[in-house]
């Protein structure tokens, strides 16, 4: 698939994927999206684990979706439930855990699912842009 | 002659005041020693009060006291040089009397499980915080995360409005941090168990609260707070502290799923009251007579420590209060404690 650029779906042309930042908190939402906004990455907020699948099952985020963020302690659906619920039914979309919380037994569980990064919080700029990339390239495209 | 009975041993208390008080706290507590009665010629005495909440004769006349029961024994806490002397010619030779300096060394004796209790008061209050460690990593790392962000980003901002902006939020999120730190050292920290001082009954709720959010998350519980300004009682501020806490953290953990948490004070004809009320798994009945006792507990292994409601329990009539808990399956608990109004000395 790396013959595929990334963005290849998105369009604008300094964009380099769509990124879904599922937290409950604005400040860490805010501040994720500066930091991934300046790798090219344009973001999409949820506050909590409903917010995300409803996000990512409106419009075009079905097929444009390319990584997910997700933190775990969360209110509604948490981060553990949605994170289920989007390898059932996204298994496309790479999922990348940001916690607040490092949890050694959660983290081997969620790898084992299928999570492709787990990122303790405070995490800096450079390495959750890295793991995003990284994400990108494990990627499956969505079926046309 | 005591030794002989394998029925309660039937003691009488003589003397109401801090030691009686003390004492029949503690006499109440043990299932082979039936407190037939306590008595103090001061009617205010605090120990008569206190059995009239436990449901034990309080009486305000020794002869009484003597002439109404079967005794096995009689405990004399009056600290009266002349009061043995006394029981002696009126009490029938049969009962045994415990006064001068046996009484002195019980009254010692207590004095030291008081202590052993606030040291289990505390132990458990430390084992709680184990819990919240999840709660304190969410907290601080959350600013941090902001704070690092807005770090790297101001490295190569130029425009000086985003810097402004910026570094200020950086200086609150560092206060929001500190304040963590501040709010868990004093909730921490040993009770000073002798200094009962005037306590506002909101302030106190409002800190638990807060605190109470770290031991467990309050995903989906909506607060509803319903206070009467002005309420205080005389206490411990440490041990209430730790007794609203635990209550508030029960009823969270009580809705899994989410609910309602009403804290509400109140005055009623019966004291000052504080309720906390949950609209979570309930309590089945027939768990409602143990829920107060020692080791108790519902949880897994290793998840609570069963001494939770009974240090409750036990703070709450060290203050010379009562608590009584209405539950119902599956619709929810209320826990209500009700105080003497506080009569600063």
């Amino acid at each position: 698939m790396s013959e595929f650029k990334s963005g290849f779906f998105v369009g604008g042309e300094n964009c380099n994927g769509r990124v879904l930042v599922v937290d409950d908190e604005p400040d860490i939402r805010k501040v994720v999206r500066m930091t991934l906004q300046k790798a090219g990455y344009e973001v999409l907020e949820a506050e909590n684990g409903e917010k995300a699948i409803e996000t990512i099952n409106s419009g075009e985020n079905r097929l444009l979706l390319d990584v997910m963020v997700c933190d775990i302690r969360m209110p509604k659906v948490n981060g553990i439930e949605a994170i289920a619920y989007f390898r059932q039914n996204y298994p496309r979309v790479p999922l990348i855990v940001l916690t607040g919380f490092p949890d050694t037994d959660m983290a081997t569980s969620l790898l084992r699912q299928g999570v492709v990064d787990y990122l303790v919080k405070p995490v800096e700029g450079e390495k959750l842009r890295a793991a995003v990339a990284r994400a990108m390239e494990q990627r499956e495209l969505a079926p046309l | 002659m005591l030794s002989k009975s394998t029925a309660p041993t039937r003691v009488a208390i003589l003397g109401a005041g801090r030691g009686g008080t003390a004492l029949l706290d503690l006499l109440h507590q043990i299932h082979a020693i039936d407190v037939v009665g306590i008595a103090d010629r001061d009617p205010r005495a605090p120990g008569l009060q206190r059995a009239r909440e436990l449901h034990i004769p309080a009486l305000t006349n020794l002869t009484d006291l003597i002439a109404r029961h079967d005794l096995h024994m009689i405990m004399d806490v009056t600290g009266d040089p002349g009061m043995e002397r006394t029981l002696r010619e009126q009490v029938n030779q049969e009962i045994e009397i415990l006064s001068g300096p046996a009484s002195r060394i019980l009254w010692e004796l207590v004095q030291h499980q008081a202590a052993l209790q606030a040291e289990l008061l505390h132990a458990e209050k430390l084992a709680g915080i184990g819990s919240f460690a999840a709660g304190i990593a969410h907290d601080i790392n959350n600013p941090l995360q902001l704070i690092l962000g807005l770090a790297e980003n101001l490295i190569d901002e130029q425009d000086l409005h985003v810097v402004h902006e910026q570094a200020k939020d950086i200086v609150e999120a560092v206060k929001r941090t500190t304040a963590i730190c501040r709010d868990l050292t004093s909730y921490s920290r040993r009770a000073s168990t002798l200094h009962d001082s005037l306590v506002d009954v909101n302030t106190k709720l409002d800190d638990a609260l807060k605190i109470a959010r770290y031991a467990v998350a309050f995903h989906d519980v909506t607060v509803v707070k319903d206070y009467t300004p002005g309420l205080a009682v005389m206490g411990n501020p440490d041990q209430l502290l730790h007794v609203f806490v635990n209550l508030i953290t029960n009823a969270v953990q009580a809705m899994e799923r989410g609910g309602t948490l009403a804290v509400r004070s109140s005055i009623a004809p019966e004291g000052i009251q504080v309720r906390v009320s949950d609209t979570g798994c309930g309590i089945p009945a027939e768990l409602l007579e143990q829920i107060f006792e020692p080791f108790f507990t519902t949880k897994p292994p290793g998840k609570g420590t069963g001494l939770g409601l009974y240090n409750i329990k036990y703070v709450v009539h060290q203050m010379h209060g009562t608590i009584g808990v209405e539950s119902q399956p599956g619709v929810g608990s209320t826990f209500t404690i009700t105080f003497q109004p506080a009569h600063p000395d």
